[in-house]
């Protein structure tokens, strides 16, 4: 860098105040000034009607009376605690992120403790210990941030972190720290500690087996999902490699199960895993659908996540390769050292995305018989003489909480976008 | 650092090396060693029939237009490419289908690229260090050391933990350059290390090419900066449709060719 002989000249104004941005961008002509006033009285009419109906017109006992239906379903009120705890690990994940990524996670943990302050605080009927319990979300998201070490100077260790965590950071759950591996170690730990926590331990006092069948609401389309893309994420990484193998039948097998997968409906293959497949199991083996369904889900999705890496790979450039060819790396170590990684890198979000389009499609496990979010609004209104009237209300709610959860991941995945720097080289 | 001023800080050079580095050129051995070797790309045949033996220690400059198969050359020499006629010798070390051979050969040849290649998902250091702690199977500490030696020769010790997106393009070329050194290579390949550089990063890059060359590197370069080759180069090779047309020192290829077509291109680019 040279230094400079005068301060460089200033870019001209770019904004010419509320009034000057309405009239460039909404009444530049007379045709445009009416269709802006002719959609502004729309949309306020529009919004005029909803709010009220919201606001006055509409029911939501159906809602606040059956609140804990929806959120875990039918599982046992006892353990609702140990759902808070889980709830509390999580927290303290997100603070962990927050201090390791700030750009990413700041605003993802942010929100979501202020909806457990919320949830907390809210009117309605609630034990205090449970109360106490969601409260505590807020000193745990700061317990996290506290205990992870500052983030190095300059960067976290990407490489690491990619390897590992790089996924389950995208959906919020892991950080990528300044010792990566430890801290991805810590966050699938904790994940293993929520399974065990939600479906409990046979002779442990205090953590009795749930029955899998009672998990239910958007708790189970959650976990699903989540395991869903989880342990999609390794197996689709194992049928990318596959099908770039040489050897003619890996390549081939990879091939055929990844096309099947993707040419059927996810709704056939959770029928045929509910009612075909029992048929070849020994009849005295019983899988729960819980399990079944989440076994076909993740096989679903590996199926698209085998594209999604494979596309990934083909994106990272030629030049890579020769660079560790010639280094003397083997065709494997290339691939797991320098191509893999920087082709999770590129999709990532893709991987949100497809984390998304699976959560919605969770709610297809009602065709199984599963109380999912979706199911259980419906059984609500149907099921219920009292609520017969009250599935606008029930629907409008299902919808939003769809809505806050796939625009908080879209939010996140475009965050971890900007400070991953993906699409720059 | 007092270690600064040779490759011997950085590079070891065995004795029985060193003491062929101590002869000319006319009595040292033949390092790399090409026999009519040939490459096709489908129907195109991109070098043709090209012999070639560049002594230990020697350093070659090929030019030639674009498309004259002179970058196809050098990367056959590390197998970039495969030839599929001729004979290849690397250090004694032929090269066949055999993955030892080639593993063999590998390690003895380094390679510099137009585009850097360096990986962007790992730090500096993380480039330079990767390869000996895989292939070589160095500990970390020592190929780290190793990594530091390098850089501060190339002269951007301070960038190590940085990553390759935060620097300019001479300085990833010299960790380029840095990142081949560290497999200790016998034989450099530079493939138009230049030429993707803006013309004020040229320099540092050529500098760090000379500081090599005076070490006694054996080095094949494909470049177009004639000043480096008039200086630096033992023997410059001209190459055009494949083929291998002249062969020389500087002094008879940019005051005497002996082949009309050389001439007509150095008047072009000179």
């Amino acid at each position: 860098m040279t230094a400079r002989a005068a301060p460089a000249p200033l870019p001209p104004a770019t904004t010419v105040g509320v009034l000057g941005w309405l009239r460039k961008n909404l009444f530049s002509s007379r045709g445009n000034g009416v269709v802006t006033v002719l959609l502004a009285v729309l949309l306020a009419w529009v919004a005029v009607n909803l709010g009220i109906w919201v606001l006055v017109e509409a029911d939501w006992t159906v809602i606040i009376s059956r609140a804990p239906l929806y959120i875990v379903g039918l599982y046992p009120y006892e353990g609702y605690w140990r759902l808070c705890i889980c709830l509390l690990l999580i927290s303290v994940l997100l603070g962990m992120s927050w201090r390791a990524w700030p750009k990413a996670a700041r605003r993802f943990a942010f929100g979501f403790g202020a909806v457990m302050l919320f949830v907390g605080v809210f009117p309605h009927e609630m034990a205090p210990d449970h109360r106490a319990l969601l409260l505590l979300n807020l000193p745990f998201i700061g317990l996290g941030y506290v205990l992870t070490p500052r983030p190095a100077e300059a960067h976290p260790g990407r490489l690491e972190a990619m390897a590992g965590g790089a996924i389950a950071t995208a959906l919020g759950r892991v950080a990528i720290f300044s010792t990566p591996r430890r801290m991805v170690i810590a966050a699938f730990g904790a994940l293993v500690l929520i399974m065990i926590l939600i479906l409990g331990i046979a002779g442990v006092p205090g953590l009795d087996p749930v029955n899998p069948q009672d998990l239910g609401g958007l708790m189970i389309n959650l976990l699903l999902a989540f395991f869903g893309i989880v342990c999609s994420l390794p197996i689709g990484i194992g049928l990318a490699l596959g099908r770039r193998s040489s050897l003619p039948i890996l390549k081939v097998a990879c091939v055929i199960f990844i096309e099947v997968i993707r040419g059927v409906p996810l709704i056939t293959l959770l029928f045929m895993s509910r009612h075909i497949l029992p048929l070849t199991f020994p009849e005295d083996l019983n899988i729960d659908r819980v399990y079944l369904a989440g076994i076909t889900i993740t096989i679903f999705s590996s199926a698209y996540m085998a594209e999604n890496v494979r596309g990934g790979m083909a994106a990272v450039l030629r030049g890579q390769t020769e660079a560790a060819h010639a280094l003397g790396l083997r065709g494997w170590q290339t691939t797991l050292l320098i191509t893999l990684p920087q082709g999770l890198r590129n999709i990532i979000p893709a991987i949100v995305g497809q984390f998304i389009s699976l959560f919605k499609d969770t709610s297809l496990v009602y065709f199984i018989g599963m109380l999912d979010l979706v199911e259980m609004g419906r059984v609500s209104v149907q099921g219920n003489q009292e609520f017969i009237d009250n599935g606008r209300e029930v629907y409008l709610f299902i919808a939003l909480v769809f809505w806050v959860f796939c625009f908080s991941m879209s939010f996140i995945s475009r965050r971890i976008e900007g400070a991953l720097g993906v699409g720059r080289r | 650092m007092a270690e600064t001023s040779g490759v011997q800080a950085a590079v070891d050079i065995p004795a029985d090396k060193a003491e062929i580095l101590a002869r000319p050129l006319e009595e040292r051995d033949d390092i790399v060693v090409c026999e009519n070797v040939h490459k096709w790309f489908d129907d195109f045949c991109a070098v043709r029939d090209v012999s070639m033996r560049v002594k230990r220690g020697e350093v070659v400059v090929i030019f030639g237009p674009s498309g004259s198969g002179k970058s196809t050359f050098i990367r056959m020499i590390n197998r970039l490419e495969e030839h599929q006629q001729g004979r290849i010798v690397i250090d004694g070390i032929e090269m066949t289908n055999d993955v030892r051979n080639l593993d063999a050969i590998r390690r003895e040849v380094g390679m510099v690229f137009q585009q850097f290649n360096l990986f962007p998902h790992i730090t500096v250091l993380g480039n330079i260090t990767l390869a000996p702690q895989r292939v070589r199977h160095l500990p970390r500490s020592e190929a780290e050391a190793l990594a530091m030696r390098l850089l501060e020769r190339v002269g951007i010790p301070e960038q190590a933990q940085k990553y390759p997106a935060e620097l300019s393009g001479g300085q990833q070329q010299r960790v380029a350059i840095a990142r081949a050194l560290a497999m200790q290579p016998q034989i450099m390949l530079f493939d138009e290390p230049t030429s993707a550089l803006d013309p004020e990063m040229i320099k540092e890059v050529l500098d760090a090419m000379r500081e090599l060359a005076a070490t006694g590197m054996t080095m094949l370069c494909v470049t177009h900066e004639m000043g480096f080759a008039r200086e630096v180069a033992d023997r410059m090779a001209f190459f055009d449709e494949g083929a291998l047309v002249e062969l020389g020192p500087p002094d008879q290829i940019f005051n005497n060719p002996q082949e009309d077509r050389t001439k007509l291109f150095l008047d072009q680019i000179l």
